[in-house]
């Protein structure tokens, strides 16, 4: 039996996105978990693997976000297949290879057909981490994206979330270290997935950044070399502080090239709506717009 | 004498950017050497101020990235103005104070006279905060600071004829800095001063980050405390770990500014198809057209030159 858990903290995207998913998905005798969500959120998935766990007839366990919607009706024969070889204890589908933070995405990416979905300026689709250099599944990762992680009976029996990981993010990757540190896989496998998200990947980039810290404490010796010395450190430091002042003058430069670009178009479509012909049109387009708001209503009632 | 001097490795860069500057700015005894580089800026740099250390009549050396324009006609008095009190070494007219490292704009910048006139997107200008002093913000001033931006660098005779751009440090980055913090040590002041010049350059911050990184490290290195370069809160190791976790945090505001791009682009196109497909600009077309070949005799441009002109024609008995 394969079973579903989620942990949800917002109704809303739950029944939005990921049971719209998890239905798509699910066998006739799956189980689907959805809990509330408890802070942290290692404390929510602890409790969705422990009632998984005590099903003898699990196959596997999919943690799904709530803002995660699987788009695949061939996820459960592909997580068979996945989870074939006993050495598999998480699949996912993204990750990366040569990890050293929390900013799995900054390594090697691995990723399946992973569509983002965002609501702002009129809505799209984009490609998920669009901005990676990436290579297609299957893979076998160091880490994995937590917005879907499918755990092998064996990972749910074995291992557990770190609870003491208050912040809320890296989550995934602590879960990674520790299967991959008590021997098992970790595989990206081609689960086709949207995950339904904002274009502001973090919006609280000052607990991000003390999360990306405690994380690098935690595993400092498995995500890097650790100096040996008070030189090595200041070796180190002095290199991290130049990169960390390039990637802000780099942040800076997307943000001029942003308005730069946005500038453009705007002039473009200010001065093709400036003209006499598109303003004299103004009132057929106002009763076009007003005939169509009509027959919509009429629709809805 | 005031002279000029650029280290040029694309004349015509030179010619379309700093030249029209020099020439605007120059006194007639002015000496202008456009020199084509001879290696690295600092090299560069080091073979003008040789080659005007011995003159005697010097009041100034005005150092030009091939890529700045000097915008002031009265760029001269203002240089003698700042250079009248003799302890002053250097004068810029973008500079900052609090600086750790070549990343002076991560400091507190307390002047920025210029304007960033970049070519990508059709072009634009990205004039600074005290480009406009009506609209400068309350932290704008001219006076004494630790670094200057070195597109555009004064230097008095003293350092001209007693300090040298460091030729250890590499090829480009942190040359300014560095003449800076050198000129700052031997006890002389670095100053901003009122005049204004446009930057040409790209959007791209630091297009080259791994040599940019390097010369970051090693000015470090270098003054290793000294100055308050390199400095920091925390250890070595807090320090190490706070730095990299900024980096990534700032390489994430990237991806998001990147996505948040594209999102606005493809609103904006979007709207523009929707414009140019829609039946009203369809129909409407043929007055587009008309507009667009009819003989201009029959669209009087209204400028107001052109209206001054008819009025003065009009007046004309």
């Amino acid at each position: 039996m394969i079973a579903f858990g989620s942990s949800i903290s917002g109704g809303e995207a739950y029944r939005r996105y990921a049971e719209p998913g998890i239905r798509l998905a699910a066998e006739p005798d799956s189980e689907v978990f959805a809990f509330a969500a408890v802070e942290p959120i290692a404390r929510t998935y602890n409790l969705l693997l422990e009632a998984a766990a005590a099903r003898e007839d699990l196959e596997a366990l999919a943690l799904v976000h709530p803002h995660t919607e699987i788009v695949d009706p061939q996820f459960c024969a592909k997580v068979r297949t996945a989870l074939a070889d006993p050495e598999v204890g998480v699949v996912g589908c993204a990750g990366a290879r040569r990890v050293h933070s929390i900013a799995w995405w900054e390594g090697d990416v691995v990723r399946a057909n992973v569509r983002q979905r965002y609501e702002e300026y009129g809505g799209g689709e984009i490609e998920s981490v669009s901005w990676a250099q990436r290579q297609p599944p299957p893979g076998e990762v160091q880490a994995l994206d937590g917005q879907l992680l499918v755990l092998s009976p064996w990972a749910v029996r074995n291992v557990r979330f770190d609870e003491t990981l208050l912040l809320g993010h890296g989550f995934d990757l602590d879960f990674s270290l520790q299967v991959r540190a008590a021997g098992r896989k970790l595989m990206v496998a081609d689960l086709h997935v949207s995950h339904h998200r904002s274009l502001e990947l973090i919006s609280d980039l000052e607990v991000w950044i003390e999360a990306h810290i405690r994380m690098a404490e935690k595993w400092s010796g498995t995500l890097d070399d650790v100096p040996a010395d008070d030189a090595g450190w200041k070796r180190r430091a002095r290199r991290a502080e130049a990169r960390r002042e390039a990637a802000r003058a780099i942040a800076m430069s997307e943000s001029l090239k942003l308005d730069a670009r946005v500038l453009e178009l705007e002039q473009e479509f200010k001065q093709k709506t400036g003209t006499t012909s598109w303003r004299l049109t103004a009132p057929l387009r106002a009763l076009n717009q007003l005939r169509r708001e009509r027959s919509e209503g009429r629709r809805e009632a | 004498m005031i002279a000029f001097g650029s280290s040029i490795t694309e004349p015509d860069v030179y010619q379309r950017c700093a030249e029209p500057g020099i020439r605007r700015a120059a006194e007639s005894d002015s000496e202008i050497r456009a020199m084509a580089a001879i290696g690295s800026i600092f090299s560069s740099y080091n073979a003008l101020l040789d080659e005007f250390a011995e003159r005697e009549d010097l009041e100034a050396l005005v150092l030009v990235h091939q890529d700045a324009e000097i915008v002031d006609t009265d760029f001269c008095a203002t240089v003698r103005g700042a250079l009248a009190d003799p302890e002053v070494g250097l004068v810029g007219c973008v500079g900052a104070i609090g600086v750790r490292s070549i990343a002076w704009w991560e400091a507190s910048v307390t002047c920025a006279s210029f304007i960033n006139r970049y070519d990508e997107h059709g072009g634009g200008d990205l004039p600074s905060f005290s480009w406009a002093w009506n609209d400068a913000p309350a932290y704008a001033r001219v006076g004494e600071v630790e670094t200057l931006d070195g597109f555009v660098l004064v230097l008095s005779p003293w350092v001209v004829r007693n300090i040298r751009f460091d030729e250890q440090l590499g090829e480009f980055h942190g040359y300014d800095l560095d003449l800076c913090l050198q000129v700052r040590e031997a006890g002389r002041k670095v100053m901003t001063a009122d005049f204004r010049a446009i930057h040409y350059r790209q959007l791209d911050m630091v297009p080259d980050p791994e040599p940019w990184v390097d010369a970051h490290v090693k000015l470090a290195d270098k003054w290793d405390g000294r100055m308050g370069i390199g400095t920091g809160a925390g250890s070595w190791r807090d320090r190490a770990l706070r730095a990299e976790a900024d980096a990534e945090a700032a390489l994430m505001l990237a991806h998001m500014n990147s996505l948040e791009s594209d999102a606005r682009v493809l609103d904006l196109q979007r709207a523009l198809v929707e414009t140019t497909e829609s039946i009203s600009w369809r129909i409407t077309a043929p007055l587009r057209w008309l507009h667009r070949t009819a003989p201009n005799r029959r669209r009087p441009e209204l400028t107001p030159r052109s209206l001054s002109k008819s009025l003065t024609s009009a007046e004309t008995p």
